[in-house]
């Protein structure tokens, strides 16, 4: 036990020790967890990989001579003679039926009673992100190389680096020497522990940092301490902010959760604080990631969800990075159909790449195929519905291509939409003027549309307008560089009438997945498919945007 | 390692070179099909809707399936073949087309002349895309807000993997600046250990209002597809490098030896399949880096213990400059070690 705590600026070490009495972001952790978790949880830590680190108590034959005064019997939980008796415990607890709690005050007052390592507690965290995958909010990131300094040897301001665009660079990093350069970034009175670890199932590395307002790195800043129980922070104690950083295999992105608070500790500053320490992440990894003559910085990619999957899809290793949507018919596994060397028509022509020839092609089809000799019994008013729901079904199709399904497990649950368009009342016009049955028909569910657009937003105005305005606000702040860009972008010129009406609409979908709802509408005709907006595909692959001219302004779509 | 320098970009919807090409597809048609002749295929697919009906009547799923697709086959081959009488029908013979011109049913007679345009559109587009590496096409977007009326160029790169097609990437181009013919990458499907943002920055600039655009497609495209071609051929030889470790521990696990090497593999965090990661049995770790042909840059091997080993980077390498030599050289040193009892491993 270090008795003398002296400021330093080494890390958290990983075999700290944590009373889980005194510091309440224990029990909190590990009660999180359920039962299951918590067994294999506490046999991961008597795997010998782990062991060194999670040391639990055992019977000791000297210690028990010592203390001869002490009443094995009174122990509720007498300490186990061996790791491996241990081991078998916890696995007959396994087959066995009982309660949470149970294994949790085993663990907490019974086995690991002398403390519980922040390595273990990284590890309680990481599995209850495993168990509840949705449970951190991410927003994905991109590493951009920036020019070379021009800076000479005798300015020592720190200038802000531009973007190399014509870079060829594809930044890669090292989970070590990242470590020891984050380490030097983070500011002397705050300590840090950090845990690596691969994600189970999909191609990540995920690094947990459980940060902590401190100077000092013993157990006395995280208020425990055995008997001592001086408070080392002063407030409330043990409350650490834990924040995880996701590096996805092989490709140029971060993802970044929202710092939470760990345990107990006081509620109130908690969100200006956690929004600080990502700025300080969002300024400190970049950093990190440099070397010298190569730096990089760090790019919000505007897509913040709770899906790590989508995620991965979106701003991964794969294909789909650029081709979102209804584009990810080129992006799809099935390569089997694309061969060359294979001179079978394609059915659909998806080789053709045309998606409307292909609608058309298979409408076509179907009308005049074996299913018309089979309708044939049913009355007109049926078939016509049938295709109607059939050319549908094309449609989204089409539009979504084999993304926005509702079972496929990938879906954001938030999109917001700043719509900066000028009042729709002259396109209306100009293509009545133009005329045709056409025209008129577009024109008039158009009409219905906005209005219904409309209708959604009024009636959750007070709650949506609220959050809207944080998050635009959060957006302003956090990502100067999007906004610029969007100013920028020649192809948002378009527009320019100064003139005209431009009413603030903001949309906001929520859901579990947004743009599967946005398809299932489309499948039941509620939308109509061939003049949705394509932003209302997903295929931007932002959560958060501004559209100008109907499209998203500033995003280029493949984030080029 | 370097790439393949026979690159052009064909349009494959173009009419010109058509006779040409169809000529040579014709080519490539019969020799396919000249085992079967048109007589019996008709036939055996006349055979094939009988039994589909029979099978339809029974619900068989799976089999209607196959005997479907398999009538696809028979159906292009057919019709495939029928392009070839109808070359000959210039010169008197008789062909597809003039079978529709003499078939009375107009329902079918337009059928099978679109069925046959189809097939030939088709196969000139597989003939440009085996034959030539890069190919164009043109794609309508469908967003109805999309830029320049919702024209896109798409461009396909062939990637090609020990004799075998892979799937190929997309780049599709729009024209979004106003008064101008620029071209910006729009959609695309090459993954992120490309540095297509650069080569588009590079190659694609976006138009200046006072200087004329430069933007240079051909450039733009040869360079992408270099680069795709030199990941794919980095990615191969990373994985027989891995073959050629694993004869090798496994070749060193029936010696003994203690110091064998374990396993080499890519390293994961590295999206351009350049860093490669070297495990030893006695837990030594090593890096080996190539740079952007398979030329060796850097190797390196440490131990926890003794810091850096260069004896075994040395043992490692040889006189190798580049990864296939590091390959052929484990190889090798197995084959030396090989005595005829351990002949069971080739």
């Amino acid at each position: 036990m270090v008795r003398i705590s002296t400021p330093t600026t080494a890390r958290l070490p990983s075999s700290l020790l944590l009373d889980p009495s005194t510091t309440p972001a224990v029990s909190k952790t590990l009660s999180r967890l359920s039962r299951a978790s918590l067994l294999s949880l506490a046999l991961d830590w008597l795997s010998p990989n782990n062991l060194s680190l999670c040391t639990p108590y055992l019977h000791d034959p000297e210690r028990e001579e010592e203390e001869d005064g002490e009443d094995e019997d009174d122990d509720f939980y007498p300490p186990a003679h061996s790791i491996a008796d241990l081991q078998d415990l916890y696995s007959d607890l396994q087959t066995t039926k009982g309660s949470k709690r149970e294994v949790l005050d085993r663990i907490v007052e019974g086995d690991w009673r002398h403390g519980v390592s922040l390595y273990q507690l990284a590890m309680a965290d990481l599995q209850y992100l495993y168990d509840h995958p949705t449970s951190q909010k991410w927003s994905a990131y991109r590493i951009l190389p920036l020019k070379p300094s021009q800076t000479t040897g005798s300015d020592e301001q720190e200038v802000e680096g531009e973007v190399d665009r014509e870079s060829l660079i594809v930044p890669r990093f090292h989970p070590s020497t990242f470590l020891r350069n984050l380490q030097r970034q983070v500011l002397p009175d705050v300590k840090a522990h950090y845990n690596f670890d691969r994600h189970k199932t999909l191609p990540l590395l995920i690094l947990r940092i459980f940060i902590l307002d401190s100077p000092y790195n013993t157990n006395l800043s995280l208020s425990s301490g055995d008997s001592v129980g001086v408070a080392g922070g002063g407030g409330g104690g043990g409350g650490g902010s834990v924040v995880y950083i996701a590096f996805p295999d092989a490709s140029p992105y971060i993802y970044l959760s929202k710092p939470t608070q760990s345990g107990g500790g006081g509620g109130g500053g908690v969100g200006g604080e956690s929004k600080s320490l990502r700025n300080l992440m969002v300024e400190g990894i970049p950093k990190a990631l440099s070397r010298p003559r190569q730096r990089f910085t760090l790019k919000s990619t505007n897509l913040v969800t709770r899906n790590l999957g989508e995620l991965l899809e979106k701003r991964g290793a794969g294909r789909m990075n650029g081709a979102a949507g209804g584009w990810s018919i080129y992006a799809g596994e099935d390569g089997r159909r694309e061969n060359p060397l294979d001179t079978v028509l394609p059915t659909p022509p998806l080789s053709e790449g045309d998606e409307e020839d292909r609608l058309a092609g298979e409408g076509g089809k179907d009308g005049e195929g074996d299913k018309r000799k089979r309708d044939r019994a049913q009355s007109p008013g049926t078939q016509r519905d049938e295709r109607a729901t059939k050319r549908r079904k094309l449609l989204a199709q089409a539009r979504f291509g084999d993304t926005a399904k509702i079972n496929g497990g990938r879906g954001v649950e938030r999109v917001d939409i700043v719509v900066e368009d000028p009042f729709p009342l002259t396109t209306l016009t100009r293509k009545r003027r133009a005329g045709g049955d056409d025209g008129e028909r577009g024109g008039r569910e158009g009409d219905g549309e906005r209005e219904g657009e409309g209708q959604r937003k009024g009636a959750r105005k007070s709650a949506v307008e609220m959050i809207l305005e944080k998050e635009s606000a959060d957006d302003e702040d956090h990502d100067p560089l999007r906004d610029q860009s969007g100013g920028k972008d020649p192809g948002g010129g378009g527009g320019g009438g100064g003139g005209r009406w431009r009413p603030s609409i903001r949309l906001t979908f929520h859901g579990p997945h947004v743009f599967a709802g946005i398809r299932q509408l489309v499948e039941h005709g509620i939308i109509d498919g061939e003049r949705m907006p394509g932003w209302m595909t997903g295929e931007e692959g932002v959560t958060i945007g501004a559209v100008r001219n109907g499209r998203i302004r500033g995003h280029k779509g493949s984030g080029i | 390692m370097a790439s393949d320098p026979s690159i052009s970009i064909s349009s494959g919807s173009s009419d010109s070179g058509l006779t040409e090409d169809r000529k040579r597809a014709e080519r490539l048609n019969t020799v396919r099909e000249n085992e079967q002749s048109s007589d019996t295929l008709v036939s055996s697919v006349l055979s094939i809707d009988d039994e589909m009906e029979k099978l339809n009547e029974r619900a068989n799923a799976e089999q209607v399936s196959t005997l479907q697709k398999q009538l696809r086959i028979q159906v292009s081959t057919l019709i495939a073949s029928y392009t070839t009488g109808r070359a000959e029908s210039r010169t008197g013979g008789t062909g597809l087309a003039q079978l529709i011109e003499e078939d009375n049913d107009p329902l079918l007679r337009q059928n099978l002349a679109t069925q046959l345009a189809a097939q030939n559109a088709h196969n000139q587009q597989c003939l440009y895309r085996t034959c030539a590496g890069v190919t164009s096409f043109r794609v309508q977007d469908p967003d109805p807000n999309a830029v320049d009326g919702g024209r896109v160029l798409g461009i396909r790169i062939e990637a090609v993997r020990r004799a075998k097609f892979l799937r190929p990437y997309y780049v599709l181009l729009n024209r979004p600046y106003p008064n101008s013919q620029s071209l910006r990458v729009h959609r695309h499907t090459i993954p992120p250990g490309i540095p297509l943002s650069g080569l588009a920055a590079r190659c694609l600039p976006p138009p200046q209002p006072d200087q004329p655009a430069k933007q240079d497609l051909v450039k733009f495209v040869r360079s992408l597809r270099r680069e795709i071609v030199r990941h794919h051929h980095r990615l191969y030889a990373v994985s027989y490098l891995r073959k050629a470790a694993n004869l090798n521990r496994r070749a060193a696990e029936m010696a003994g030896d203690d110091e064998r090497l374990v396993d080499i593999y890519l390293g994961s965090a590295d999206a351009e399949a350049k860093h490669v990661e070297i495990e030893y049995a006695d837990g030594r770790t090593g890096r080996l880096v190539m740079g952007d042909d398979g030329e060796l840059t850097k190797v390196v091997v440490v131990s926890d213990t003794a810091g850096r080993d260069r004896e075994a980077v040395r043992e490692l390498l040889g006189n190798a400059v580049r990864v296939e030599d590091v390959s052929s050289r484990l190889i090798n040193a197995v084959r030396d070690k090989n005595s005829p009892e351990r002949a069971v491993l080739f």
